[in-house]
């Protein structure tokens, strides 16, 4: 449904930004592979592109790829309202590129912090896409070098890093001192297992999309377990390889839920709330350009039983809140585009017999 | 008798599976032949390929797009890191029989959910597999099943049912593939969102009962109102279809023989292995496992060392299960993925409905220089953990004479046997520098340097292009 009313709150689909590109490098009217975000004041969102292997080198295991950048979009709050504001970052290893971009954070300057999760490594961008710095997270632990993985940054811009390898969380200041850790690997309450994604709220809790134990948990900062939300499954409130998080300002929670195609809500507590799976019923902006360039197109769209498979999401990777939109963006990454809704404070339902 | 039963279970493990190192090969004895056959049968036995890993790391393995993607980079990934080889090999096997082709779907996700089907079922009863084929999307439109109607035949699935996925030629009439083709009328797919704007989704298989031709048909000498599984169960029932797949089986797993073409007027290389298995094949109402339990167990498989020229696929596999390192979807799989089209085999993209010619077909020069240079590089590399586990091996045993050092190579290889004259040729490039020796710094440099080289000596020797 495009509006959910639910536990005193109100989901309510506005509409979607991006497109499928078609294995081109094109710089500002889609995503390839959209697979985590971040929001600015001013409608400023950043998106991350893992992109996509080609061929062509012919050398056994010597990758060649496009689409690993990071786009920089203006996203008004309604439809059609989006503009491309610059594209930074390429795929390749030298400074201000990546391999495996994963995760993507601003701090309170709006500098750009991009994990890494091949080449070990964060770096640092400023708003116009100009590289900063870079600096090897690979640090050591109990199951070997590191890799980066989820990024979040808190109101003193500590910098919170998931390390997917050593099952655990780093602490680093903004040039890359690694201020601490904590966390392992396994199954009980606490403890990680493949952990991806992670969110920090307003009051500082941290809150980390424990990949293979099928759940998040939140912890202080200093990582003492509080809570655990979701179980292994697909029924509502349960979770099957959950990719990330983000908490609103109210302290509701979104989970994206990969592996179920679907993003689950849980209140500040870890009660169930809401299931929301996707409503692209609408064209994007440039979508629409390119069907309706393409006659063919349109007609094929025209001879299906349903356009229903299209609205869904396809393994959404990454959630963001735009906290002064009062809007939750989805990264659903392998329909090339974001997904918006807005959470509504003020909604008159209508009429129930209507 | 133990180096035999060891060769033995390495020439198991080359066609029942994608080759094997010699500590597997060693654990694999200690539970015995039959018993690791029954393991290979019995695939749910190990845990299944975790295909969400790749898709983590590697997100553009899902629905990737058209020509210029690395399609087949999912199945590379299931082959190189499977615990169940049989499963993975039979998917390869039934690839080869119902070639399916990106060339015309032009979605390589659409024959790679065919190749999930063949993982699925690969194993199974021959009679299913041939009904899902029959209700495949990519095969539908391969074969123009979705052209086929009750008011316009087309007799492509129709032909190619009888030609090449079931009894081959000189067993049916011009008449029966028609009559064939009538009753897979109405078998078509359901349409599906293009593309564009938002990348791939999936064809479904669609039965439109207003466009099959219900009317009388006569199939082999039998008539009824028949549908399409009707035709596949009187089909199934053909002492030629029974041939036809033991030979595609004896082929694939046993021996090469003449191609497909040659089948109708060259009798087969080994008649009364045929007849094995096609007595197994219709004594196990066409269960696939019950059948290579036969193949497996029989003497005309244990004695046929060397005797099949190793596919592309299994070169690129196989060397990579040798070498080790791509148990992560690491960057650059998408580049080993089109390796084997390199060497002549673009798997999801067969040259024709024929699928691959085997055998001697293919080596040409420019193949071998490519699966050559390919095994070279790996086995050279000395950062490979396969490798460094070969280096370490030799090392351990100390002072090696150069007959030592060569033989103990070729069984670190696994169990790799070779003639004699191959092996005289191995001993005389390493004599020159006499023993294998790790006294000194400089001594393990120079045979770590002396292994390296050895181990790309012996992927350009002719029996490692066999399996």
């Amino acid at each position: 449904m495009l509006t959910q009313v639910v536990a005193g709150r109100v989901y309510d689909y506005s509409h979607c930004v991006g497109q499928y590109l078609g294995g081109m490098e094109w710089p500002g009217e889609g995503f390839v592979l959209p697979v985590s975000l971040a929001v600015s004041g001013e409608d400023t969102v950043y998106v991350l592109g893992r992109g996509c292997e080609s061929t062509g080198t012919g050398a056994p295991l010597q990758p060649r790829a496009f689409g690993a950048r990071v786009g920089k979009f203006k996203i008004g709050p309604l439809p059609g309202d989006e503009q491309h504001v610059t594209t930074f970052g390429s795929y390749g290893e030298a400074e201000g590129q990546f391999v495996w971009p994963a995760a993507i954070a601003l701090d309170s300057s709006e500098n750009v912090y991009v994990t890494d999760e091949w080449l070990g490594r964060i770096s640092v961008f400023d708003r116009t896409g100009g590289f900063l710095r870079v600096w090897d997270a690979r640090e050591m632990g109990e199951h070997g070098s590191g890799r980066p993985s989820g990024i979040a940054i808190d109101r003193d811009d500590r910098i919170y890093v998931v390390d997917r390898v050593n099952c655990r969380v780093l602490r680093y200041s903004v040039d890359g001192e690694l201020l601490g850790s904590w966390g392992d690997r396994g199954s009980d309450p606490g403890r990680l297992d493949s952990p991806w994604g992670i969110a920090v709220d307003e009051e500082g809790y941290l809150f980390v999309a424990d990949h293979r134990n099928h759940r998040v948990q939140q912890f202080t900062a200093d990582g003492g377990f509080v809570r655990s939300f979701g179980s292994y499954g697909s029924g509502l409130g349960e979770l099957n390889r959950p990719s990330d998080v983000v908490v609103d300002p109210e302290g509701d929670v979104y989970v994206c839920d990969w592996a179920n195609d679907r993003v689950q809500v849980f209140d500040s507590e870890g009660v169930f709330i809401a299931t929301i799976v996707g409503d692209a019923h609408d064209l994007s902006k440039w979508a629409r350009m390119t069907v309706e360039a393409n006659p063919d197109v349109q007609k094929a769209r025209r001879r299906v039983e349903t356009l229903e498979p299209e609205w869904r999401f396809a393994l959404p990777t990454g959630v963001a809140f735009d906290r002064h939109r009062s809007r939750l963006i989805v990264a659903d990454t392998q329909r090339y585009r974001i997904q918006i809704y807005n959470k509504l404070a003020d909604y008159p339902e209508p009429q129930f017999n209507l | 008798m133990a180096k035999d039963d060891l060769a033995l279970m390495a020439h198991l493990m080359r066609r029942a599976g994608f080759g094997a190192p010699n500590d597997e090969l060693e654990r694999r004895l200690s539970v015995g032949y039959e018993e690791t056959v029954e393991q290979l049968l019995h695939p749910d036995g190990q845990a299944p390929v975790d295909e969400y890993e790749l898709l983590r790391y590697q997100p553009w393995t899902w629905k990737p797009g058209t020509m210029s993607n690395p399609g087949p980079t999912s199945w590379l990934y299931h082959m190189i890191t499977t615990r169940r080889p049989l499963q993975e090999k039979m998917t390869l096997f039934w690839h080869q029989i119902f070639a399916t082709g990106v060339s015309k779907v032009d979605h390589w996700d659409e024959v790679a959910d065919m190749i999930d089907m063949f993982r699925d079922k690969g194993l199974g009863n021959y009679r299913d597999l041939l009904v899902s084929v029959a209700k495949n999307p990519a095969m539908i439109f391969w074969l123009d099943n979705n052209e086929n109607h009750a008011y316009a035949i087309n007799e492509n699935w129709g032909r190619e049912l009888l030609e090449l996925f079931s009894m081959g030629v000189g067993n049916y009439t011009e008449e029966d593939i028609r009559e064939c083709s009538r009753a897979f009328t109405g078998w078509t797919i359901k349409h599906k969102l293009p593309r564009f704007p938002y990348g791939r989704f999936d064809w479904s298989f669609e039965y439109r009962p207003e466009d099959h031709d219900d009317s009388e048909k006569t199939f082999l000498g039998q008539t009824g109102r028949f549908n399409g599984e009707d035709i596949v169960d009187i089909v199934c029932r053909q002492p030629a279809t029974a041939r036809f797949i033991s030979r595609h089986l004896y082929n694939f797993f046993v021996a090469d023989d003449v191609q497909v073409p040659a089948w109708s007027d060259t009798p087969p290389r080994d008649p009364h292995a045929i007849e094995v298995l096609s007595n197994a094949f219709v004594e196990s109402d066409y269960e696939m496992s019950s059948v290579l339990r036969v193949l497996f167990n029989s003497d005309f498989f244990k004695e046929a060392r060397h005797d099949r020229v190793r596919s592309p696929a299994e070169v690129v596999v196989g060397t990579m299960r040798l070498v080790g390192g791509a148990d992560f979807p690491i960057p650059g799989y998408g580049e080993l993925a089109r390796q084997p089209s390199y060497m002549g085999q673009d798997l999801l993209n067969p040259p024709s409905v024929e699928g691959w010619h085997t055998g001697d077909e293919w080596i040409t020069s420019g193949n071998l220089v490519e699966r050559v240079n390919f095994m070279s590089a790996l086995v050279g590399d000395p950062t490979r953990p396969g490798v460094r586990s070969i280096v370490a091996e030799l090392r351990g045993r100390g002072r090696l004479s150069p007959e030592k050092f060569v033989d103990a190579t070729l069984d670190l290889m696994g169990a790799l046997t070779v003639e004699s004259r191959t092996r005289r040729q191995l001993l005389d490039h390493v004599s020159g520098e006499g023993d294998l020796v790790w006294s000194s710094e400089r001594d393990v440099a120079d045979s770590e340097s002396r292994v390296l080289d050895l181990l790309q000596l012996i992927v350009a020797v002719r029996e490692y292009q066999l399996a």
